[in-house]
């Protein structure tokens, strides 16, 4: 269910014909009757299958691997081990296409001689089938001599602790230094202070890791796969020593992503082999090798001391974060960056220190996952922002109005967000969309929750992000639009099209767009970080504007008026309130063909262009912009075995200006989904390293049967930085689901639980506790 | 993936039998839905050489409704059970049980003779057809015998049904007047969980007191069992607060779960109390 907000001062003159409107986006069809191939779906004549051998425990040095009989065997094209790669490593920093120096995060491609995390790659096959690889798997011997490893950051931060790499267990640091933290203190009524955890978090996309791979008759390698981002062409090619120019990455729609297939996965492995053997090489992951194949969410321990006045006005607020980065780096540094300038979340706090730490352990790596960090920091500032009210007996939204901050003020980071901050309109709605209470019965308790965040979209500024669109238009009026964008389910190609169609005055059905190769499409950069649609949709929007404006203008000769007098609707070229001066936009088009009038535009748009923040005071420009908005729960929670159900959902987000109003709601269905499975019942557990819930069968999401209708309230400040004031949902629409079920949860059994997954036993333990003491 | 094995598909019960007694030394098992078996091969703690599929074989279907007994067929699926009004009439435990059982792919094949032999501490239909009496009908190619399925289960994965004999029916007597029949699932989330903790409990009531009690209980043992210490706590009483209590605490006293992923023994034994407590307090509140 979705109802739309809007403020009635945006309004005015604006008038959209095909954007804002809930059009069946151009990929449905053929996903919905099963004619949309998948990456994994593209075959080759005289293709081998890949299978990748892992190390079965975490923390160890390899002593041996013998790989003869598995080469022996017949039908194995090719055993790769790092023995063939020389000393061959892959980047898994964030890809720069934008030449921006990048972290040194090298990670061997397979390993060498020690083991750092459960499931690093030992070695590669390529046999003629899938049994055959499987078998040739059977055949490696390895052996694996452990070494002392650390699973827990506090241990590895302790001095003698072992070390993962390098001269400490110390991946990045990261600090906020604001106002006079001591003297907010000394002003405070109250202190309060509260340590709060969360875990790991596996992406769990629909369609596993698959790609395949072959070299072409120009020696380019090209990969067909299942990816968020095509430019990893670039450290693909580093990876293989070739010119960037002879690895091309060609997207197909995508599964599901989340962040989980933004590092590289399947690409190098592919590509190796397929080098190496000079066939076409496919590789897919089972469940069990995607969930040890891809970087996870990092756990995070937050500290917060929050000094407040006796009216609940926050005067200092101190934090310190720590996060579990894994075995490599990946994109650890830049999470906690994120956590760092989310950490007061959507509320004006002067005096502030935050601290942020990743730490390396022998755990699985962790990187991208929607949220990157913004959604730890929330899953913390809001759980205490609910105890300050608890312990002061404030109303827990009034707490919260005393604090948001507001269009103009400066941030964390003392950057003032350039659109609207509608924080409050969208807790208000959110909060009275619960509606009545539901009574509690016997053991049944029920609650209610709500959390607000501040989320960005948009990559870093130092980053220099750019991306590129190309828009045509037919000699029969319809249009193309060519980017590399890839499209991870989210609806990013069909709202490309949305976008041009409504600058061309054309209908949705006359739009084909072409996307995700990385060779032949603009480059558009990452489908990652909530970006798709504020970089590629403006750059999309750029491209069409050229080429409507030199249609006008030679429509306006046609009809001897000014340009700014053409409009352009429904695949008519008319004059403004003038009806008899009309015609149909093919006839304009040939018209601008015949005379060579350019009939196309490549567009690139560009981010603000910052630097690194204040190394010191973390003062600075972090993002473009930011997204505003609140989630709120009614929950049961049964007190004699700890069971909590999700009743209701309600979700109130300001998009800014929605392009697809069932695009939106889809993202907020599905992160209110992630939300509650991160909340209540996600788990990775680990021993020694080792994953212990490594199927759908131990690592339970919400189903059908958990999830409650979840209601998307959508609000449209038309400030944002996107197309047509659009801000951004993908990553938002999640961050605060966690956060608001558990304050319900605590609303509902007067504890709280500080630490996620809320389990049934964990809802007990606390319960016990509580009437032990 | 799989390593390679024969598949007989027989179209009648003898011809299942006798596939199944003509082992010769080799694995051979019989395969029903296969939503256990086919994933404890892929998982490659089952290495069968020969199956034998029961799909074909109708008389292992049908549910007969008799003045005394009701009595269904082995291969009766898990959402034979949810279609069936008189199952939810006789049996609320087991449509309940049902009506949470894995999804709707593992219900439309699962079946429950498969579930009984697959002796899984957390197997959802066994409590409650403990709790109802239940009787297995064994066949092999030279005999059938019948077995309390109380009996049935020796140990972790152990149970008394000979490698060449199928489960052919499960059957059990009508519940007297002034019956309660009801059972908890208890999972990590509500759709497609391995149990945590079941309960199933039946109580008949007749002239003011308990005349008959069983509660049975999953996933906190080596095999799904009956608490008989429990039920004698009830049998025979008036119930009371008190007793009741001290039936739920017989009950967490003498299971004997483990620690495992989804949950501790300590919350599991808090669990089993608090659940028995409960649904033996609400079918003496209903019937009483
Ligand atoms: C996704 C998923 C969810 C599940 N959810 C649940 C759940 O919620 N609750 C639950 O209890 N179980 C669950 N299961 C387990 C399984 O579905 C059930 O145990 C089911 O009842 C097994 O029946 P089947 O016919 O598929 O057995 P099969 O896999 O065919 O066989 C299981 C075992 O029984 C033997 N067998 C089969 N039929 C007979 C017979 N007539 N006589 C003698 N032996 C026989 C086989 O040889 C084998 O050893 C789930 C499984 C999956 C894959």
């Amino acid at each position: 269910m979705t109802h739309t907000d809007m403020d009635p001062g945006t309004l005015a003159n604006v008038q959209f014909r095909q954007v804002g409107k809930p059009l069946t986006r151009t990929d449905a069809p053929g996903k919905v009757t099963g004619r949309t191939p998948y990456a994994g779906d593209y075959v080759m004549p005289n293709m081998l299958h890949m299978r990748v051998l892992r190390a079965d425990i975490a923390s160890a040095r390899l002593v041996r691997l013998d790989v003869s009989k598995a080469r022996a065997l017949t039908g194995v094209a090719c055993v790769l081990t790092a023995d063939d790669l020389a000393d061959r490593t892959a980047a898994t920093d964030i890809p720069g296409q934008t030449g921006q120096k990048r972290l040194d995060t090298d990670q061997p491609i397979l390993v060498r001689d020690r083991v750092r995390y459960f499931g690093e790659p030992l070695a590669l096959i390529a046999a003629e089938t899938r049994d055959i690889a499987d078998h040739a798997a059977e055949l490696i011997e390895f052996e694996l001599e452990p070494i002392p490893g650390v699973y827990d950051t506090l241990e590895a931060l302790k001095p003698g602790a072992p070390l993962v790499y390098g001269r400490d267990n110390i991946v990045a640091e990261r600090k906020i230094r604001k106002g006079d933290v001591e003297a907010g203190f000394a002003r405070a009524d109250l202190i309060v202070e509260n340590t709060y955890r969360t875990p790991f978090q596996e992406h769990a996309f629909l369609e596993p890791e698959v790609g395949l791979a072959w070299v072409d008759e120009n020696d380019v390698v090209n990969i067909r796969v299942s990816t968020q981002v095509i430019e990893h062409f670039r450290p693909i090619a580093d990876a293989l020593g070739v010119p960037h120019n002879k690895v091309r990455v060609r997207g197909a729609l995508v599964g599901g992503g989340f962040g989980g297939k933004e590092d590289l996965t399947v690409e190098v492995y592919l590509a190796l082999l397929a080098k190496q053997t000079g066939r076409p090489v496919r590789l897919e992951y089972s469940r069990e090798d995607s969930f040890v194949g891809h970087g996870k969410r990092h756990p995070f321990i937050l500290t917060y001391r929050t000094g407040v006045t006796k009216e609940g006005k926050i005067t200092a607020l101190d934090v310190n974060m720590i996060a579990d980065a894994g075995a490599y780096v990946f994109l650890s540094p830049y999470v906690i960056l994120y956590a760092l300038v989310a950490a007061p979340g959507p509320y004006r706090v002067d005096n502030l220190n935050v601290f942020a730490k990743a730490v390396a352990t022998n755990n699985m790596y962790t990187s991208a996952f929607r949220g990157f960090g913004a959604l730890q920091a929330c899953a913390a500032y809001e759980q205490q922002m609910d105890e300050i009210a608890n312990t002061l007996s404030i109303d827990r939204l009034k707490l919260r109005r005393r604090n948001f901050l507001k269009t103009g003020e400066p941030m964390s980071t003392g950057f003032v967000p350039p659109s609207a901050i509608w924080t409050e309109q969208c807790a208000e709605k959110a909060w009275a969309g619960l509606g009545e209470p539901t009574a509690s019965d016997g053991p049944i308790r029920t609650g209610r929750g709500l959390a607000c965040y501040q989320q960005s979209y948009g990559r870093l500024t130092f980053l220099h992000d750019t991306s590129e669109a190309w828009v045509g238009v037919e000699m029969d009026g319809t249009v193309v639009v060519r980017s590399g964008v890839t499209d991870i389910g989210a609806g990013q190609i069909s709202a490309l099209g949305q976008i041009a169609v409504e600058v061309l005055g054309v209908t949705l059905d006359n739009v084909v767009i072409y996307n995700s190769d990385s060779a032949v499409t603009p480059l558009a950069g990452t489908t990652t970080a909530t970006r798709a649609l504020y970089m590629t949709g403006n750059a999309a929007k750029q491209a069409a504007e050229g080429l409507r404006a030199r249609l006008a203008e030679r429509a306006a000769q046609e009809f001897g008026v000014t340009p700014d007098e053409i409009d352009m609707a429904f695949n008519e070229v008319f004059v403004i309130d003038r009806p008899e001066k009309t015609m149909p936009l093919v006839d304009l088009v040939r018209t601008c063909a015949a005379e060579g009038i350019h009939r196309s535009e490549l567009a690139i748009f560009r981010a603000p262009f910052g630097d690194f923040l204040d190394p010191e005071t973390g003062q600075g420009q972090a993002h473009p912009d930011y997204a505003y908005g609140a989630h709120a729960v009614e929950v049961s929670v049964d007190v004699e075995t700890g069971e909590v159900e999700v009743l209701k959902s309600v979700a109130a987000h300001d998009v800014g200006q929605c392009i697809n109003p069932a695009a939106v709601e889809g993202q907020i269905q599905g992160g209110a989904q992630n939300g509650q499975g991160y909340a209540l019942s996600e788990e990775m557990l680990y021993e020694e390293g080792r994953l212990v819930t490594p199927s759908f069968s131990e690592y339970l999401m919400p189903t059908a049967m958990d999830m409650p209708n979840v209601e998307c309230i959508i609000l449209e400040s038309r400030s944002g930085v996107g197309p047509f004031g659009a801000k951004g949902i993908g990553e938002p629409a999640m961050t605060a689901v966690a956060p608001a079920i558990a304050n319900a949860v605590a609303d509902a059994i007067g504890v709280r639980v500080f630490e996620m997954p809320i389990t049934p036993e964990r809802v007990v333990t606390a319960l016990q506790q509580r009437d032990a003491s | 993936m799989y390593a390679p094995f024969e598949l007989d598909i027989p179209t009648t019960l003898d011809g299942a039998l006798a596939a199944l007694a003509n082992g010769g030394g080799e694995t051979v098992l019989p395969i029903a839905g296969g939503t256990n078996l086919i994933v404890d091969i892929r998982a490659k703690r089952e290495r069968p050489d020969r199956m034998v599929g029961l799909g074909e074989v109708d008389e292992l279907l049908g549910m007969e409704f008799g003045p005394e007994r009701i009595s269904i067929g082995g291969r009766t699926t898990v959402s034979d059970l949810l279609r069936s009004p008189e199952i939810a009439h006789e049996a609320p435990s087991l449509i309940e049980a049902a009506r949470l059982f894995g999804g709707l792919m593992v219900r439309n094949t699962g079946t429950v003779a498969g579930n009984i032999a697959s002796g899984s501490p957390a197997a959802d239909l066994v409590p409650p057809l403990l709790t109802l009496d239940a009787e297995l009908t064994l066949a092999s190619a030279s005999a059938t015998r019948t077995l309390a399925l109380d009996d049935y289960y020796l140990g972790y994965k152990q149970d008394a049904r000979r490698p060449d004999e199928l489960i052919t029916r499960i059957s059990w007597p009508r519940l007297p007047e002034n019956s309660a029949n009801t059972f908890y699932k208890l999972a990590r989330r509500k759709g497609d969980a391995i149990t945590v903790t079941g309960v199933a409990v039946t109580l008949s009531v007749a002239d003011g007191t308990c005349s008959r009690a069983r509660i049975a209980l999953a996933s906190v043992a080596p095999v799904v069992r009956r608490v008989k210490e429990a039920e004698a706590v009830l049998e025979g009483q008036a119930l009371t607060p008190a007793l009741i209590d001290e039936a739920a605490e017989a009950a967490a006293s003498t299971c004997t779960p483990i620690d495992d992923i989804r949950a501790s023994a300590g919350y599991r034994r808090h669990t089993v109390e608090a659940l028995t407590r409960r649904l033996v307090t609400q079918a003496w509140d209903r019937l009483a």
